[in-house]
C-alpha cells in the first residue's frame, strides 16, 4: 500500500504508465501552466519594465542571435507539425502536437522580443540575418521529414537541433539582459521535453533495430558541420569566452555520446 | 534495476532513510510531481542521499527514500527512465535506460 508520504511518487509508476503520463497532452498542459501562466510573451514583467540599456553593437548582435533562434524554432515548428502524420504511435503523435504548440510559442515570443528591441519588421529581419548553415540545416531537416524518415527526422530535430538550442540558450541566459534571459528560461523548460523525447525515442529504436545506427551516423556526419558553424557564430555573438567553449561543446555532444555515436 | 513497485525492504539490506519532500519552486511538471524535482545549482551543488542528477536535462531528481545502486527513477521534465549507479568518484549517478 502506498502511504501518503509516497503518494504521487513518480518513481513508483510502471514504465508504460510513466510513458503514457509524460507523453500526454494533460501532462503538458499542467506542466506549462506552472511557468507560462501570467507570462505574456514569456515574460513575467507586466507591464514590461523599461528596456535595459544595451550598447548599440551589443543590441545589433542580440538581434542577429534572436533572428537565428527564430530560424531554428521555425524549422522545428514546420518539421514537428509534419511529423505527426507519420509518427509511429499514439504517444509520439500526441507529444509532437504539444511540441508544435511549444515551437509556435517560441517563435512568437522571439519575434516579440525583436519588436521590443526596435526591429520594425522582425520576420523580414530574420530573412536578412539568417545564418546560411542554419538555413541549410533547416532545408535538410525538412527533406528528411518529406521522405517520412522517422528515425532520421527525430535524430536531426529532437537530438541534434534541440540539444544545440538547449546548450546555447543555457549559455546565453548567463550573459543576457533580464528580459531576454527570462524569455529564454521559459523556452529551455520546453526544450527539456523535446530533447528528452528525441534521445529516448532514438535510444529505444537503436536497441530494437541496431542497423539504423549507420543511417543516423550519416545524418549526423552531414548535419554536424552545419550545427557547429551556427553554434560558433552564436557563441561569438553572445560573447561566450573561448575558455568556456570546450565545456559547452561537451554538453552539446553528450546526447549523441550516450546514444553510442563517437563524439 | 530495482523496481520500486516490486521492491520489499526485507533480507539483509539496511533500512533506507526516508525523506519528507517539500516543493522548492521547481515548476516544469504538474503540481503533484513538483516536489520530486529541483533545479540543479551547478557543480558545487551537493546532492542529498535521496537525490541524483539527470544526465539528460540536468535537473535534480528526488525520492522519498534514500537512493541506492540499481534503483530506478524517472525524470519527468525530460521523460527519461534512469538507473542509479556508482560513478568513478564513488558518488551516485544516474544512467539513462532506454530499454
Amino acid at each position: 500500500m502506498v502511504s501518503n508520504r509516497t503518494k504521487d511518487e513518480p518513481h513508483r509508476l510502471g514504465h508504460d504508465v510513466f510513458l503514457d503520463e509524460v507523453h500526454s497532452f494533460e501532462f503538458w498542459f499542467q506542466a506549462v501552466e506552472g511557468y507560462l501562466s501570467d507570462h505574456p510573451y514569456g515574460c513575467s514583467r507586466t507591464p514590461v519594465v523599461a528596456e535595459p540599456e544595451i550598447a548599440e553593437s551589443a543590441r545589433d548582435g542580440l538581434i542577429t542571435t534572436l533572428c537565428n533562434y527564430c530560424v531554428g524554432e521555425t524549422a522545428a515548428l514546420e518539421a514537428a507539425s509534419s511529423m505527426i502524420a507519420f509518427a509511429p504511435n499514439r504517444r509520439s503523435k500526441i507529444f509532437l502536437a504539444t511540441q508544435v504548440v511549444d515551437e509556435a510559442r517560441h517563435l512568437e515570443v522571439l519575434l516579440h522580443r525583436l519588436e521590443q528591441l526596435g526591429v520594425a519588421d522582425p520576420e523580414a529581419e530574420v530573412d536578412l540575418r539568417a545564418n546560411r548553415s542554419l538555413l541549410a540545416f533547416k532545408r535538410r531537416l525538412l527533406e528528411l521529414v518529406a521522405a517520412r524518415d522517422w528515425e532520421s527526422a527525430v535524430f536531426a530535430q529532437n537530438v541534434i537541433l534541440e540539444t544545440m538550442e538547449f546548450t546555447v540558450f543555457s549559455a546565453h541566459i548567463e550573459l543576457a539582459d533580464p528580459i531576454t534571459a527570462e524569455v529564454l528560461e521559459g523556452i529551455i523548460k520546453d526544450e527539456r521535453r523535446h530533447m528528452g523525447f528525441g534521445e529516448n525515442d532514438i535510444g529505444r529504436r537503436l536497441m530494437d533495430a541496431p542497423h539504423i545506427r549507420a543511417r543516423l551516423a550519416t545524418v549526423r556526419e552531414e548535419l554536424d558541420p552545419l550545427v557547429l558553424d551556427a553554434f560558433e557564430e552564436t557563441l561569438d555573438q553572445i560573447g561566450v569566452p573561448r575558455s568556456e567553449r570546450p565545456d559547452l561543446g561537451r554538453r552539446y555532444l553528450s546526447s549523441v555520446t550516450r546514444l553510442g555515436f563517437d563524439s | 534495476m530495482t523496481d520500486p513497485l516490486l521492491e520489499e525492504e526485507v533480507g539483509s539490506e539496511e533500512p533506507r532513510q526516508r525523506f519528507v519532500l517539500d516543493e522548492t519552486g521547481f515548476d516544469e511538471v504538474p503540481k503533484k510531481y513538483r516536489r520530486f524535482y529541483r533545479k540543479w545549482g551547478g557543480p558545487t551543488d551537493t546532492l542529498a542521499p535521496n537525490e541524483v542528477l539527470c544526465p539528460v536535462c540536468k535537473v535534480v531528481i528526488r525520492s522519498t527514500r534514500e537512493l541506492r545502486v540499481g534503483d530506478r527513477v524517472y525524470c519527468m521534465p525530460c521523460m527519461s527512465r534512469l538507473v542509479v549507479a556508482k560513478s568513478a568518484s564513488g558518488l551516485l549517478e544516474a544512467i539513462v535506460n532506454y530499454g
